[in-house]
């Protein structure tokens, strides 16, 4: 994981492939059928996340709003790291 | 704070203002708005002392509700609507679409006030959906709800600045302790409108999200943002969400919410029997031999007690899953379920249908409008009535405790295999359909878990009551009624005797006989003699009829009469069948309910409840749709009568079926 968290200039990974615990900026929801739904949600361009859970389904939060999600949509949630600890 | 004493208003004498004189400050109606989960209903309840179901969990409420609110500042009662919650008013959802046209004068009611309920702990957010309220709304205030939590977490939120930012009135309320009511009334009835800064109506959701989390920063003090974390709602969800820990809670949880139902009612229950069989007694003590005095005591009091032994278990039932939905834990069962249904076809939002369907199936299916996807919703409905409903808890409980009759070990389980059995049915339609006529996959799950709440105890207390009563209502009427007509058809017409019985009255009453031995003569003469009148009356004639339907599942005609009436309501089996036993001579007016119908026998005078037919019965009543009511709702939630029809032939089918494989097996077996 260490070397996502080197700054390279903007490089996106879904959601699904961080680690509890880790901080991320949103970038992109690719799949368009969820993305209405995740907007309306508070899961905008440029929110910060913070892992809770991960598998299938996950938890992930943003702001004080904890969002269950499936695997499938959380690999859609493009993201760039932006650090934290696990807990 | 904006708090106003509630007595300076109500003796201002301005305000009392009669209906014609309403002037442009008293509203037409009121309207509440706001996102999932803030507290609309629970205001409204306390609004106008309504009873609508309240839960944490977000999409409670599935359709407007209108109720009327007497205040007093005003002579007249005013209309009150409480719409489903929706997370943006201009997204294309079921809920977006409700609130869309209740909103910005689409009703046709300019005079509208508005009041968007926010949640104070999750204030950004709810500040979109404020927004765009407030910029159709002429008339808006925004209730700051759960302000009793935000304090609790450290929150302090500037009120006069947040009424600034947005330019309505804003009034720090907490819905479940009544507090704030007086002030939200009062701004209801001045409506002040400053200018305001408000995200434009074309704003990309990043615009009106950054423009909110703006305000809620500016006027929120002691929030960490993403790092701030409720760490109860965190220690918990570590538990309660885990793939494994998370799916033992939920199998714990649910087995002891069955075990209280079958253990603990059991004494209470006793005692309401015991009741009924001493009122039976009294009245065959008091009351003339004839046709009132068996209509009071097999008709109507055995009926009526074959269902009100039941009233503690329906309490307690939604005692506990009201306390259950308050809590926010079954957001997490719907989680952690979410992959076991998703193989079956079915989504994750799909829990809190097939939770509700086990008190009844009406609100079940109602709720299933809480799911996005049409598919999902479909398959959601269509097995939604295979989830073991309270009005079957009563069969259950009578036809596991004649199965297992000195076991009550083997009973409990038994009664946990029904409630499963109905789970596992539901799962293999779902995933058959979904393979058939429903093609296609669950919509995969974004839910919103909600921070978990203490739960009210009283509005626990108050479901159990409401329940309690309707069913009382209905043991009432409903049951009474079919009572006594079950008990005229089972009763009339008189037959006369038969040879046979004839025989053996005159041989009891010829010279020299020993008195037991003619005693023993009549006694059969009498047995027989209610047999044959049984079987000749109406109900024995209609059963005979259909009985060759059902013989194939071991019923003989009484238990297809049981199997019949119960199709008008499934309660109903055990008072026909109280009311058939009795009908007969040897039954004892003093014995129990239960034992009364175990020892309920055949035109043969062989027991009806063989082992092999009980377990047939048990199994029919979990699979089989009797029920008109969710017929209906299936046809209105579904828009046409084709799943509704579906529903009936596929259950109905099922079950016929599968009773079969058991008692053939059974028999094949070696049980009786
Ligand atoms: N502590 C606290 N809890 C509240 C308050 N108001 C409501 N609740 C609880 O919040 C939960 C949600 O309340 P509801 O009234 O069902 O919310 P709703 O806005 O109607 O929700 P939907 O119908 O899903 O849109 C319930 O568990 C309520 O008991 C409050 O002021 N304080
Ligand atoms: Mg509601």
């Amino acid at each position: 994981m260490t070397d996502r968290r080197e700054r390279r200039g903007p490089r996106t990974v879904p959601l699904a492939e961080l680690a509890p615990g880790a901080m991320a900026i949103l970038r992109e929801i690719s799949d368009q059928e969820s993305r209405a739904v995740l907007q309306s949600l508070g899961l905008t361009s440029g929110a910060r996340l913070r892992v809770c859970r991960i598998g299938d389904p996950c938890i992930v939060q943003v702001r004080s709003t904890r969002i269950g999600l499936s695997k499938h949509v959380a690999q859609s949630v493009q993201v760039t790291v932006s650090g934290g600890e696990s807990w | 704070m904006v708090a106003q004493p509630a007595a300076v208003l109500a003796n201002d004498e301005e305000l009392l203002l009669p209906a014609e004189a309403r002037g442009p400050r008293v509203p037409g109606r009121v309207v509440l708005a706001g996102n999932p989960n803030t507290g609309k209903t629970t205001l409204f309840n306390i609004l106008c002392g309504a009873r609508a179901k309240t839960s944490n969990f977000p999409g409670t409420t599935t359709a407007v509700r209108t109720g009327r609110s007497q205040w007093p500042e005003l002579a007249e009662p005013i209309d009150v609507l409480d719409l489903p919650g929706a997370y943006d008013l201009h997204l294309d959802t079921p809920e977006g679409e409700i609130a869309r046209a209740a909103l910005g004068g689409a009703s046709g009611q300019p005079d509208d006030a508005v009041v968007v309920v926010v949640d104070a702990c999750n204030l950004a957010r709810n500040l979109v959906f404020a927004s765009q309220v407030v910029a159709v709304e002429q008339r808006a205030v925004v209730a700051l709800n759960m302000i009793d939590l935000a304090e609790q977490r450290g929150l302090t939120i500037d009120v006069v600045e947040l009424s600034r930012r947005l330019g309505v009135a804003v009034v720090p309320m907490a819905a479940r302790k009544g507090i704030g009511l007086d002030a939200l009334r009062l701004a209801l009835l001045t409506p002040t409108r400053t200018p305001a800064q408000l995200p434009p109506a074309n704003a990309t959701p990043e615009v009106a999200m950054a423009w909110a989390e703006g305000v809620a920063s500016d006027v929120t003090s002691g929030d960490r943002g993403v790092d701030g974390v409720d760490r109860l709602t965190e220690r918990l969800d570590h538990v309660l969400t885990h793939p494994v820990l998370g799916l033992l809670v939920f199998l714990g949880v649910m087995t002891g919410l069955f075990w209280v139902l079958f253990a603990l009612a059991t004494v209470p229950m006793d005692l309401i029997e015991a009741t009924f069989a001493h009122l039976g007694q009294l009245t065959e003590t008091w009351l003339p031999e004839g046709a009132v005095r068996d209509l009071l005591s097999q008709g109507i009091v055995g009926g009526v007690a074959g269902t009100i032994v039941f009233l503690p278990q329906i309490c307690l039932l939604f005692f506990l899953i009201t306390l259950l939905e308050d809590t926010g834990y079954l957001a997490r069962a719907a989680f952690v379920l979410d992959r076991l249904l998703s193989r079956f076809g079915l989504p994750g939002h799909a829990f809190v249908p097939l939770l509700t369907s086990h008190a009844c199936a009406l609100p079940g299916i109602m709720s299933a409008r809480l799911i996005p996807d049409r598919r999902d919703r479909l398959a959601t409905i269509l097995v939604a009535p295979f989830m073991s409903c309270s009005a079957r808890l009563p069969v259950y409980v009578l036809l596991t405790t004649l199965l297992f009759a000195d076991r009550p070990a083997a009973a409990g389980l038994a009664f946990a295999g029904c409630y499963l059995l109905g789970a596992g049915a539901a799962l293999f339609t779902a995933w058959i359909f979904g393979r058939t006529i429903l093609k296609g996959h669950a919509r995969p799950m974004i839910l919103e878990l909600p921070s978990y709440k203490v739960p009210s105890l009283r509005n626990a207390f108050m479901a159990a009551k409401d329940q309690g009563l309707s069913f009382l209502t209905t043991a009432g009427t409903v049951i009474v009624a079919i009572c006594i007509v079950m008990w005229w058809l089972s009763a009339y017409p008189k037959v006369a005797e038969t040879p046979q019985v004839q025989e053996l009255r005159a041989r009891a009453a010829a010279p020299g006989l020993d008195e037991a031995a003619a005693t023993t003569l009549t006694q059969e003469a009498d047995a027989l003699q209610s047999r044959a009148e049984q079987s000749g009356s109406f109900a024995g004639q209609m059963g005979h009829a259909v009985a060759p339907v059902f013989e194939p599942l071991g019923f003989d005609w009484q238990l297809t009469v049981g199997v019949l009436t119960s199709f008008l309501a499934r309660e109903v089996f055990v008072s026909t069948m109280s009311v058939l036993a009795g009908g007969q001579a040897d039954a004892e007016v003093d014995e129990g309910v239960v034992s009364r119908i175990r020892g309920m026998t055949k035109d043969d005078g062989s027991p009806v409840f063989t082992q092999a037919a009980a377990a047939a019965a048990l199994v029919f009543f979990v699979l089989a749709m009797q029920c008109l009511p969710t017929l209906t709702v299936t046809r209105k939630e579904t828009g046409g009568i084709r799943y509704a029809a579906l529903q009936l032939g596929y259950m109905s089918g099922l079950a016929y079926v599968v009773g079969f494989v058991v008692y053939q097996g059974l028999r094949a077996a070696g049980v009786s």
